[in-house]
């Protein structure tokens, strides 16, 4: 292969842009645009990712307040992936007349074309103004039977977003909510980074949305409800669900048994990588949550694969966060070393502590 | 209620002992406190004594910490139990954990003299012997008092609060404490553990001076510190401001001259991208070169890709295409992605030359989801061919680096690619069938029977007996019994780079502050350093060719290798017993050929690209060597009539083809095969060379 100056990336944008560009033009010269009412999301699967944000009149009003337009509809995960303090807003909209189906308590819901998944990141009390940041708005969208991702960077005035997959950094300092006052180089992921987390087989894909991170009462503004009954009632989710269902825990839930704490944590933050399906599918760790119920996936006195140093015998050893890896791992910022491997820069200090909780509690001590 | 459990109701007002601690196990402490008749050492001040023999420990629960410094590593809220000795002889004295009683446990042992708040540690231990109880040892003065500090550094009180330790005159039994991979293997090559001390961390031995001597390299977020080798053996430190660099070296680091000016330059591989840092014209001060590409950085190399005389820098990417950065010489660097491996998965490079054509081919060891390794053919002209298929060596194995050497010093490179999972099979050992294909030979090769797995693999003769040993594997070295098969032995380090730091002719290793000098002996040794002119200045990509009564040896100059380290320039050659080399063969990436016959051996020869050839062609100038390509024969015209001078034929890679006396002004070629050779003619005494082809 001859090797030449190849910038993949800036071509691929500027061919997608010439692209977007000749099919207005060819649209607008054979029919006709239909007027998109005047109200409500603008989605032509077509056409997505559209250039900027406003495009798709996701938000109502300012755009920055995040205000759900109709039938985009607000969402949460039990335990949420930890992403260097920030803030997450997230929504879900699908075209009249389609629907998710469940597919197993821990498996993504079938989700139909047009399916938009929307992730606000931002940051509150950033200095030195002292105000929200909005950083980036990512969307999954289900298109031809595939997910694609889309990335909106805000502009500093915060009145818009604009479609990157190129990958940035922003820096910021914030007042923490325990009023200390943090500082973060935040990754703006490129597509290959979006990819590396997002894989499953080699195929783009959701990790949050499944029924065991979704059964729980969420409050909107008409009142509380379980989730997946508001997925029911709006159209989002039809077909079946099963009586019961096995569903994770709220990691900050004290009332919560520490181990299910524990495991809902490590399969929001680490089971994307660590299952077959996965990144990091050739290491021993499965830590999705249906799998952790045996200490064997969850490292439990597994000798590491990975040598670090010879105080650091097991992933999990129990009585002994000094010699687990898993704590080792969790508790450093060098990138070598830190878990996950991407998506953290600076560490979860009550995530740390819980382990350290739960494996101080563990005996007897791994030979 | 009972008694009992009056006790236990004292017990859990204990801060150490959980909450939601059994019955069971709080009798179990209850049951220990009352067989220590005595109250838990919680202070210095009220450290309790101990007797040579046996002790009995009490549970840790003090908080007073050894003043001003403790011997160990402390973490937060970390607990103390105090004892103290007097010494009643001047001898060496044993504190030990390693007791049947403490089965289970996990326990460090610090031992101070001095005064409260004003102690001096004289010595400590943890995990002596491969396992997880200690031994410390002190020199005892008698009458002085020596306190014995146990921590709760390796978790509750409950798992590092010894039972019983013992205090005895003398060493340690059961061998010695110090390093020790713990591994079951016999220990077959022997190394001196000795502190070398540098801010930050180092992964890079390489030579940063220019005096051929190995120095280490230490990062530390913007500056590096050089330990510099001296000729008597010790280091000196220098430390330099690199600016504000946006990469750190986390993943890997990679050495070599990128702007030909002398003196070399930094890869590193970062978690977001690459940082080079380039050094002044007298290496004197550094700056860096960084941009805003993202790379997961695996590897990183340094190679003349494009084959225009100057380094490029070579990035492996995690989860995308690997990326180069092409060198203008000047500081300059143009960002390439893509021709060198597509996808990801991308984890071990390493440029090699597979096919002896004397350029660089790519050898990628993979993991992940492309786990397929690859292999880049080397065309000239910075075109490349993928070829790992047709070259039967793409492995599926999960690898994160290969260990390529001639191991059967055959005239080509064989490897060993060693897995970091055995998801998909484990530890492989390809021979190069010496046609660009390779065969599979890990089974009975000693390979197979490694369990442990690992990341870093490397090659080098540990015991200088001409034939290239592995080190890798998850930490065992693999010495080389000379018919393609291993023998196992221990491995005191794990990652360390290797280089020579005592300039003794044996390859020494560098890992967590600790040079392990290399102290075996007995076997001959040359190193050699190469220096470009036509080709880069670091030789990368010569290919090195030393022949001795035991065989043929070839080396590649690579930058670099394993995983994450940085490895000495230097060629390295083990001589076994030969006292005599015959000859070494370089063939430059330029095509430059050098020979040098009969060097002197034990020593550092530093060879400047063309300096034989050289002076050749300006005695030669008026023998031509036609016609050039050749088939058959080849003719001599000149002003000096060669016919009856002795004649020798080399090939590229160095071995000696045939030799004689010339007959004619013409030699018989027909029987070579087609290739680059060098004619050497013995003129006046001195052999002088042309090169032609055929």
């Amino acid at each position: 292969m001859q090797l030449s100056k190849r910038y993949t990336l800036v071509g691929l944008l500027i061919c997608i842009a010439i692209f977007l560009v000749t099919c207005k033009k060819d649209e607008e010269d054979e029919e006709p645009t239909p007027v998109p009412p005047s109200t409500g999301v603008v989605f032509d699967i077509n056409q997505v990712p559209y250039n900027k944000l406003s495009d798709y009149r996701f938000f109502t009003g300012t755009m920055k307040n995040l205000s759900p337009n109709a039938r985009v509809l607000p969402y949460e995960p039990i335990t949420p992936l930890f992403s260097d303090y920030a803030h997450k807003s997230r929504f879900v909209w699908m075209p009249s007349g389609v629907s998710a189906t469940y597919a197993g308590d821990d498996n993504l819901l079938n989700f139909p074309d047009g399916t938009v998944l929307i992730k606000n990141f931002y940051y509150d009390h950033v200095q030195p103004q002292d105000e929200r940041r909005i950083l980036e708005t990512r969307l999954m969208i289900r298109k031809n039977g595939a997910w694609i991702f889309a990335d909106y960077i805000w502009n500093e005035e915060q009145t818009e977003a604009t479609f990157s997959l190129d990958g940035e950094y922003v820096s910021l300092t914030w007042i923490h909510d325990d009023g200390s006052e943090k500082s973060v180089n935040f990754r703006i992921p490129s597509d290959v980074e979006c990819f590396t987390c997002h894989k499953s087989n080699g195929q783009n894909n959701p990790i949050g949305p499944k029924p065991q991170n979704l059964n729980k009462v969420y409050t909107y503004l008409e009142g509380a409800k379980n989730q997946l009954t508001k997925w029911q009632e709006v159209g989002y989710l039809t077909g079946e669900l099963p009586f019961s269902i096995v569903s994770t825990v709220d990691w900050t839930d004290e009332s919560q048994e520490l181990e299910l704490r524990v495991r809902s944590y490590l399969d929001a933050n680490c089971s994307y990588c660590h299952r077959e399906e996965g990144h990091c599918y050739y290491r021993p760790l499965r830590l999705e949550f249906n799998e952790t119920g045996n200490p064997d996936q969850l490292g439990v006195c597994q000798t590491p694969q990975e040598f670090i140093n010879n105080t650091l015998t097991h992933n999990i050893a129990r009585g002994n966060i000094n010699r687990s890896v898993m704590y080792f791992r969790m508790n450093t910022t060098d990138q070598q070393y830190r878990m996950p491997l991407m998506g953290r820069t600076i560490i979860h200090e009550e995530a740390v502590q819980m382990m350290n909780e739960y494996i101080s509690s563990l005996s007897p001590a791994c030979n | 209620m009972n008694t009992s459990v009056a006790s236990v109701q004292h017990a859990t007002n204990n801060p150490l002992i959980p909450k939601d601690m059994k019955p069971n196990q709080l009798i179990a402490i209850f049951l220990m406190e009352v067989s220590s008749l005595s109250q838990a050492q919680t202070s210095c001040a009220t450290a309790e004594e101990a007797i040579e023999g046996i002790n009995f420990g009490t549970q840790i629960t003090g908080s007073d910490t050894p003043q001003p410094e403790h011997c160990l590593a402390l973490t937060p809220e970390l607990m103390f139990s105090w004892y103290y000795f007097v010494a009643t002889d001047d001898v060496t004295m044993t504190v030990t954990t390693i007791l049947p009683a403490n089965a289970g446990l996990d326990t460090r042992i610090s031992v101070f003299e001095g005064t409260c708040g004003d102690l001096l540690c004289i010595g400590s231990g943890d995990d002596s012997n491969g396992g997880y109880l200690s031994n410390a040892v002190f020199s005892a003065t008698t009458g002085t008092t020596y306190y014995i500090v146990f921590d709760t550094y390796w978790g509750g009180a409950e798992v590092a609060s010894p039972v019983e330790f013992e205090i005895y005159e003398g060493e340690p039994s059961g061998g010695g404490g110090g390093g020790g991979g713990g591994s079951d293997f016999p220990t077959l090559i022997t190394f001196n553990p000795e502190p070398l001390t540098g801010s930050g961390s180092s992964e890079c031995i390489v030579d940063m001076n220019n005096d051929q001597l190995d120095d280490v390299v230490f990062v530390n977020g913007n500056s590096i510190t050089i330990r510099y080798q001296q000729a008597d053996g010790s280091f000196t430190s220098q430390s330099y401001n690199v600016g504000n660099v946006s990469n750190a070296p986390s993943w890997s680091i990679a050495a070599g001259d990128l702007d030909n000016n002398g003196y070399n330059d930094l890869l590193y591989g970062g978690g977001g991208g690459a940082s080079i840092i380039m050094a002044n014209d007298n290496g004197t001060g550094y700056t860096h070169y960084s941009d805003n590409e993202y790379i997961f950085s695996q590897r990183t190399n340094m190679v003349d890709i494009n084959n225009d005389g100057i380094l490029d820098a070579f990035v492996c990417h995690d989860v995308d295409a690997n990326v180069f950065y092409i060198s203008d010489g000047n500081g300059g660097f143009t960002y390439n992605q893509g021709g060198l491996g597509e996808n990801g998965g991308n984890y071990g490079s390493v440029w090699i030359d597979y096919d002896n054509d004397c350029d660089m081919d790519l050898f990628i060891a993979k993991c992940g989801s492309d786990n397929i390794d690859q292999l880049h053919r080397n065309d000239g002209n910075g075109n490349f061919t993928s070829v790992a298929p047709a070259a039967g060596i793409n492995d599926g194995s999960e690898t994160w680096s290969s260990a390529w050497a001639d191991y059967d010093n055959d005239g080509d490179m064989d490897v060993v690619i060693g897995a970091s999972s055995t998801w998909n099979g484990s530890h492989k050992f390809y021979i190069n069938n010496g046609d660009g294909t390779f065969t599979n030979i890990t089974e009975g090769s000693g390979i197979e029977d490694i369990t442990t797995t690992g990341i870093e693999n490397f090659p080098c003769d540990f015991n200088n007996d001409g034939f290239v040993d592995m080190v890798g594997l998850g930490s065992v070295i693999m010495i080389n019994d000379g018919d393609m098969t291993f023998t196992p032995a221990d491995c005191p380090f794990y990652s360390g780079p290797a280089g020579d730091l005592n300039h003794d002719g044996y390859m020494d290793f560098f890992e967590g502050g600790t040079i392990y000098y290399n102290t075996m002996e007995g076997n001959n040794w040359l190193i050699v350093s190469t220096v470009g002119t036509e080709s880069n200045k670091n030789g990368i990509g010569a290919r090195i060719t030393v022949n001795s009564a035991l065989g043929t040896q070839i080396r590649d100059v690579r930058s670099a290798q394993a995983f994450s380290p940085m490895q000495t320039l230097n060629a390295h050659f083990g001589l076994a017993q030969d006292t005599e080399i015959e000859s070494i063969h370089v063939c430059w990436p330029s095509g430059i050929e050098d020979v040098i016959y009969n060097p002197s051996i034990n020593t550092h020869l530093t060879i400047v690209e063309g300096s034989t050839v050289n002076v050749e062609e300006n005695d030669m100038n008026e023998l031509i060597v036609y016609p050039n390509p050749a088939t058959d024969r080849i003719q001599f015209k000149g002003d000096r009539n060669v016919a009856g001078m002795n004649y020798r034929v080399i090939d590229s890679t160095g071995r000696l083809i045939t030799q004689g006396r010339l007959a004619a002004l013409e030699l018989n070629i027909a029987e070579l095969p087609a290739g680059l050779y060098t004619i050497s003619i013995e003129i006046d005494g001195q052999w002088q060379s042309k090169t032609f082809s055929k």
